[in-house]
């Protein structure tokens, strides 16, 4: 028979436009000719149609799908009317389903009553055209705001570091901005016998200058600070803070007022040695109140 | 856009006459042989398949009478090479088709696709009653599962009623292609003015 050499496959490339020139009137001829051949292309292009519906096409397949099945209004439309057809049918299909598996369940009574979950379970199974993309959107909703919530938060550290770095380079340090507030801060382990110092926020404070006192013989030109809020997880390191120049005096770190929350907070200030390897440390601790 | 075609009724008495000497089954293969070069058309991506139809048979019928005395095999198959030039012509005078990237995939007007979704919903609900129990049972079924599911499914269905799987396509090939023309003529009633 004619007909047994037209293959699924080869129809396919055939109603793709994937075929060549002798093949096309080969399978032409035989689609004008035989009724048998015709109805096997036609049901070949209904599954082909099928697929395109189902997103079951590959880019390529899908774009000469689109050329040849999609151009005019009407292919469009014969489109639509396929998909409506398809849709009813799984529609109906679902609801029939769905009455059955509840009736079953409710004549089974209390030996097999199944938990609402099951149930949901069961019609979830129903729909798996339904259930699968919905959870593959959800994952990537969950991944993409992961991804995002994490890139945006380390976006604001970076932000903020800048910030504190800027405040800090030798040139703003020499400045003396309004609604600037210094205060000396004891290191940690002098806080037993002392007071924790106390930074208040006021409008009249938009900068904290704290004077971190130096009580190691060795000194630096400067200093890694890093900033722990004892509470909570976040640290931000200022990597170049300048030495004082003078053995007796602090070494100032600026705080914007905007960045500091109410709580405790610990700077470790690390010395930095000429060949930029970490020297020794001191660490300070004071408490933001508002 | 079809056109009026400048056939002669003595080309067209000719025409059916080369398909077949029975009138009756002239006519039918007449009907069946437009709509299989429509889709020869579509196939080769043209955009105007009546149009394209129509020429085809302008064609042959100014050649009938020479060719018919003399051909021998199926007469589709010389409306099949006609065909065939048609389309040929037709990519050299103009681009048949558009590409995807020129083309306007985006939505009409929503309003219009939601009236139009529900026209064609109303369309397949009265077709759908228009089809026997039986035919309306077998395209739910048919239907029924999508993807990788269909198939298995489709093989139950086929098993349960006996025929092969080829011959289940065909049958519902056969039913989904009637249910598509009534919904489109029913679509087409309603865009008449009232």
């Amino acid at each position: 028979m004619k007909e047994e050499i037209l293959t699924e496959a080869l129809l396919r490339q055939f109603l793709l436009g994937k075929v060549d020139d002798e093949e096309r009137e080969r399978i032409e001829n035989l689609f004008l000719t035989d009724s048998d051949a015709h109805e096997r292309v036609l049901a070949a292009e209904q599954d082909l149609i099928e697929d395109y519906l189902e997103d079951g096409l590959n880019a390529a397949d899908n774009e000469l799908f689109v050329e040849r099945y999609g151009q005019t209004p009407a292919q469009q439309r014969q489109l639509r009317i396929n998909k409506s057809i398809k849709d009813w049918a799984l529609k109906e299909s679902a609801l029939h389903e769905s009455a059955l598996s509840e009736s079953a369940s409710s004549t089974h009574g209390a030996a097999d009553k199944t938990s609402a979950w099951a149930r949901l379970r069961e019609r979830l199974r129903l729909k798996p055209t339904l259930v699968i993309p919905i959870v593959v959107t959800a994952m990537i909703v969950i991944v993409v705001l992961t991804v995002w919530f994490s890139s945006r938060q380390e976006a604001r550290h970076r932000a903020i570091e800048q910030e504190l770095a800027q405040l800090n380079t030798p040139a703003s340090l020499r400045e003396v901005p309004p609604n600037m507030r210094s205060l000396d801060v004891s290191l940690l382990v002098l806080r037993s016998v002392e007071n924790e110092t106390e930074l208040k926020k006021t409008a009249q404070a938009e900068i904290f200058e704290l004077r971190l006192p130096w009580s190691r013989k060795e000194h630096y030109t400067s200093y890694r600070a890093e900033l722990i809020r004892v509470d909570g997880d976040e640290q931000f390191t200022i990597p170049n803070l300048p030495g004082s120049g003078d053995r007796n005096s602090p070494i100032r770190l600026r705080l914007p007022s905007q960045r500091l929350h109410r709580g405790h907070y610990k700077v470790r200030l690390t010395g930095i040695k000429a060949d930029a390897s970490p020297g020794l440390s001191e660490e300070y601790t004071f408490a933001v109140s508002e | 856009m079809p056109r009026n075609t400048a056939i002669s009724p003595e080309s067209f008495d000719e025409i059916l006459d080369w398909l077949d000497p029975d009138r009756e089954m002239a006519g039918q293969k007449y009907v069946q042989l437009r709509h299989d070069l429509a889709r020869l058309f579509m196939w080769g991506r043209c955009a105007d398949l009546e149009g394209l139809t129509d020429e085809v048979f302008d064609r042959v019928a100014r050649k009938v009478h020479e060719v018919k005395p003399t051909y021998v095999g199926d007469p589709r198959l010389y409306f099949r090479a006609v065909a065939n030039n048609v389309i040929k012509e037709n990519f050299k005078k103009t681009r048949t088709y558009a590409s995807l990237d020129e083309v306007d995939l985006r939505p009409q007007n929503p309003a219009e696709i939601a009236e139009n979704t529900e026209e064609r919903e109303e369309c397949l609900q009265s077709c759908l009653q228009q089809l026997t129990d039986e035919k309306r049972k077998l395209i739910l079924a048919y239907y029924a599962k999508e993807k990788q599911e269909k198939i298995d499914h489709r093989h139950e269905l086929a098993q349960r009623l006996n025929i092969s799987l080829e011959n289940l396509r065909v049958r519902v090939f056969r039913i989904r292609a009637a249910l598509e023309k009534c919904v489109e003529s029913c679509l087409d009633r309603n865009a008449q003015p009232k």
